[in-house]
């Protein structure tokens, strides 16, 4: 994902804003790396470039 | 052929008529599916940036894929998102919201518990997906905003111009066709 979306972005449990940390960048892209809410401390992943913001009681089914 | 992700459509053409025609500024796809709708807004219409967002994690590695190729070619690329309708996305976020639900009426009891059915099935009233994404799309909209919707007479339209209404906006047919067991239309939604 690229990092601007952030602006866009938020915790889809209490629409709270989110803390990006970046494992693995590809210039402006964030390829691994994952998304923590401010508020309630849920962690998001990003893989692969997108990032998983499924709330977690919906993120078992892959 | 992929077959855990929707393949465009009748209702996807029709659908993408009306981005190309009517999107501007910071566009969201919701349930992009293929991205196929994406990627013809990102490089037909007058838009600045193309989100795309899907439930199914194949969609969203199809949508990613399409943006790569877009960028490598000079255009918009396409920023996938996997999530739920409009939970991740921030208050006014996007100058135009697209949404293809799925709509087909579905007995409870013959549901199928795959990614293709979860593409298709709109719940018993068709509008398991609609009346949400209606309630919610306000929120992520910038003043002045669109929604373009694609409403199928399967899942009634005169109930989901009814809920339209309920949320509070302006309603106007933009694209209409008839096929043999359904007619699709596309409503713009202003406020």
């Amino acid at each position: 994902m690229k990092e601007s979306l952030m602006d866009i972005l938020c915790d889809p449990l209490d629409k709270s804003d989110l803390e990006l940390e970046v494992t693995d960048r590809d210039g402006d892209e964030i390829i691994t790396g994952r998304l923590v809410g401010t508020v309630t401390g849920e962690e998001y992943p990003i893989e692969d470039g997108i990032p998983n913001l499924l709330p977690p009681d919906m993120r078992d089914d892959e | 052929m992929e077959t855990n992700v929707y393949q465009p459509a009748e209702d996807s053409a029709l659908l993408a008529e009306a981005v190309v025609d009517h999107a501007e500024g910071r566009f969201l796809e919701v349930g992009t599916g293929s991205g196929w709708v994406a990627e013809r807004a990102a490089r037909e219409a007058n838009v600045e940036r193309v989100v795309a967002s899907d439930v199914n994690p194949h969609a969203c590695e199809s949508a990613r894929e399409r943006g790569a190729t877009l960028r490598e070619e000079g255009h918009l690329g396409i920023d996938a998102v996997r999530g739920n309708l409009l939970d991740p996305f921030r208050e006014d976020s996007f100058d135009t919201v697209a949404f293809n639900p799925p709509y087909l009426p579905t007995d409870p009891d013959n549901e199928w518990d795959d990614w293709m059915e979860q593409a298709l099935s709109g719940g018993e009233t068709g509008r398991k997906f609609l009346d949400p994404f209606v309630d919610d799309v306000g929120r992520v909209l910038r003043p002045g905003g669109r929604v373009l919707l694609l409403v199928s007479s399967l899942a009634g339209f005169d109930d989901v111009v009814a809920r339209v209404e309920s949320a509070g906006f302006d309603h106007e047919t933009v694209v209409q066709e008839s096929y043999p067991f359904e007619v699709l239309s596309i409503l713009r939604l202003t406020k």
